[in-house]
C-alpha cells in the first residue's frame, strides 16, 4: 500500500473511458441490489473473465466455477468497490487471476504448501489493480505479436509466472535456468510488451 | 550499494506479477520506498500485468453459466422488454448470513482436481433450485471448504503434474532449440577430441540472441565429484557456457542461455573441472574447436 502512495502521483489519470463509467454506473446499480446490474457487467465481460480463467486453468467446469466466484464477489463487494483502485474490467480480470491461480496452486499441492499459501495470499491482497483500460481488437493484436516475438525463453517464463502463478524460484526450477537469468528475463520480456503498448494505455 | 540497486531494479516485473516470495517481497517495498527509479518503473510494468489478462485466446463461455451467475442475484437475468415498463424496485440485498447448515454431502471421495467441477456445479443446482438465493453467496465458501478436502487428494496428482511438467520441459526445450537452429546469428562450432579424449567430439550452435545448443558424442565417464564444463574461449578471459553430464554412452544434448554480454569469442572448449564448476579453466581440455 504504501508503495502504491509513493508512485501514484495527484491526477495521474487523465482519461476515463466510456465503458469505464458505463461499468462503475453498473456497479453502483448492484450495489443498490439491482440484479439486472450483475446481468449487464456478465454480458459486458464474461467472455474475458471466462478465456482468462480457461487459460489458467485448462478446464472448462473450473473455469466457471471461478466466472461464478468472481461474479459473486463483484455482487458481493459492489458497494465497497473503489474507483480509484482502476477500471472495473480489470478489476474483474485480477479477481480471476487471483482465485484462477490460487486454485491452480491447491491442486498442486507441493510438498512447500505453506509457502504457496503465504505467496497466494500476497497475490490477492495485492493493495492495486492494474489501471488498464480494456483494449480494442487492434491493441490486443499489437501485443500478441510482441508476445510472439519475444526470445523464447523469455515468454515462457514470463507466462510461467502469469498465467501459473509461479515464483521465479520455482520457474528457474522448472526451465533449468539460473534464477538470475529468469529475474532479468522476466524483466526485460516485460519492458518490451510496455514498449508495444506506448500510446494504447 | 550499486549492486544491491540492480539486484532489486530486476525484482520490478516479478514484483507486478506476484512472483515475489514473501520475503523478497518485502524487501523490495522498503527498498522501493526510497529509489524512485524502481517506483517508476513499477508503475510503467503495471500496465503490463493488466494487459496480459486480455492476452488469452477468447472462448464463449457456456450459456448455463449465466444463470448460474444469475442465481446469485436470486433472478435469471434482465427483465424483458415483454415484462412491460413497470419495475418492481430491487428487493434489498438480504445480508449474508453465517453458514448455518451443513455443505450438503461434499464428503464423496474425490478422485481428482476435475471433480471440483461437478461438486460446485451441484452444489450450485441445488441451491438454485431450492430458491434460496441467499445461499448461493455461500458457495465460494463451500469451494473453499470442498479445496481443502480435496487437497489431500490432490497429493496423489503429484506424480501426474511433475510429468506434466517434465512434458512441458521437454516443448520447451525444443522450441528453443528450434530457436537457437534457426536464429539468424547462429554459428556452427565443431569441436575436436584432445589429448585427453582423442575419440570424443563435439558440436555447437550458438547464437548470442538465443542461446547455445551443446551437444556431444564419446565423452569418458566422469570420475566422482567432477563436471564438464564448457567454455567460451575469448578476450579477456574464458565465460563459463555451462555444465554438463554426459549419460552412459557418454552423450552429450542440452541448451544454455548465452551470456548476456560478453566480446564475441574465438573458440569454444570443454574442460573437466570439480562439481560445481569453476569460474575459470583449470583442468585438462577435452575437446576444442574454433568459431
Amino acid at each position: 500500500m504504501l508503495l502504491w502512495a509513493v508512485v501514484e502521483g495527484p491526477g495521474s489519470r487523465a482519461r476515463v473511458p466510456e465503458d469505464r463509467q458505463a461499468d462503475q454506473a453498473t456497479l453502483g446499480r448492484m450495489a443498490q441490489g439491482d440484479p439486472d446490474a450483475l446481468a449487464e457487467l456478465y454480458d459486458r465481460h464474461s467472455r474475458r473473465v471466462f478465456s482468462l480463467a480457461l487459460r489458467i486453468l485448462q478446464d472448462s467446469p473450473e473455469a466457471e466455477d471461478i466466472v461464478q466466484e468472481v461474479f459473486a464477489q463483484a455482487w458481493r463487494q459492489a458497494a465497497r468497490y473503489d474507483a480509484k483502485r482502476g477500471a472495473v474490467g480489470a478489476w474483474l480480470l485480477n479477481l480471476t487471476r487471483s482465485r484462477a491461480i490460487d486454485r491452480l496452486r491447491s491442486a498442486r499441492a507441493r510438498p512447500d504448501v505453506a509457502d504457496d499459501e503465504r505467496a497466494v495470499t500476497e497475490l490477492r491482497d495485492q493493495g492495486s489493480t492494474p489501471d488498464v483500460q480494456l483494449l480494442a481488437v487492434e491493441q490486443i493484436g499489437l501485443v500478441r505479436t510482441a508476445l510472439k516475438e519475444l526470445p523464447v525463453l523469455q515468454r515462457v517464463a514470463l507466462e510461467l509466472a502469469y498465467y501459473e502463478g509461479l515464483t521465479h524460484a520455482e520457474i528457474a526450477a522448472q526451465l533449468d535456468q539460473p534464477l538470475g537469468t529468469v529475474k532479468t528475463r522476466i524483466r526485460l520480456a516485460m519492458l518490451k510488451l510496455r514498449d508495444s503498448l506506448a500510446g494504447a494505455v | 550499494m550499486a549492486m544491491e540497486s540492480d539486484e532489486m531494479r530486476d525484482f520490478t516485473g516479478l514484483y507486478v506479477l506476484g512472483a515475489l516470495s514473501p520475503v523478497e517481497r518485502a524487501a523490495f517495498e522498503a527498498h522501493v520506498a526510497t529509489c524512485t527509479d524502481c517506483a517508476a518503473e513499477v508503475l510503467h510494468l503495471s500496465k503490463v500485468a493488466g494487459v496480459l489478462g486480455q492476452m488469452a485466446p477468447q472462448v464463449e463461455p457456456p450459456r448455463a453459466l449465466r444463470d448460474r451467475v444469475m442465481a446469485v442475484a436470486g433472478t435469471r437475468g434482465p427483465r424483458l422488454a415483454t415484462m412491460g415498463p413497470v419495475r418492481a424496485p430491487a428487493p434489498p440485498r438480504p445480508p449474508e448470513p453465517e453458514l448455518s447448515i451443513a455443505p450438503p454431502s461434499l464428503d464423496v471421495q474425490p478422485k481428482g482436481r476435475r471433480s471440483v467441477g461437478p461438486l460446485l456445479a451441484a452444489a450450485a443446482a441445488l441451491i438454485a433450485a431450492v430458491g434460496l438465493g441467499v445461499y448461493a453467496t455461500q458457495v465460494r465458501d463451500r469451494a473453499d471448504a470442498t479445496e481443502n478436502r480435496l487437497r489431500e487428494a490432490s497429493v496423489r496428482l503429484e506424480d501426474n503434474a511433475k510429468q506434466a511438467a517434465d512434458v512441458r520441459r521437454t516443448l520447451v526445450g525444443a522450441q528453443s532449440e528450434l530457436a537457437v537452429l534457426t536464429a539468424p546469428d547462429v554459428v556452427r562450432v565443431e569441436l575436436a577430441g584432445q589429448a585427453a579424449a582423442p575419440t570424443a567430439s563435439a558440436r555447437a550452435f550458438w547464437s548470442s540472441s538465443q542461446g547455445l545448443l551443446f551437444t556431444a558424442a564419446n565423452l569418458p565417464p566422469l570420475p566422482a565429484g567432477q563436471i564438464y564444463q564448457i567454455w567460451y574461449v575469448g578476450a579477456p578471459a574464458p565465460t563459463s557456457a555451462g555444465l554438463v553430464r554426459p549419460d552412459a554412452a557418454g552423450r552429450v544434448r542440452e541448451l544454455f542461455v548465452s551470456p548476456p554480454s560478453m566480446n564475441r569469442p574465438t573458440a569454444m572448449a570443454v574442460t573437466i573441472e570439480p562439481a560445481g564448476g569453476v569460474n575459470a579453466p583449470t583442468g585438462a581440455m577435452y575437446v576444442v574447436g574454433r568459431l
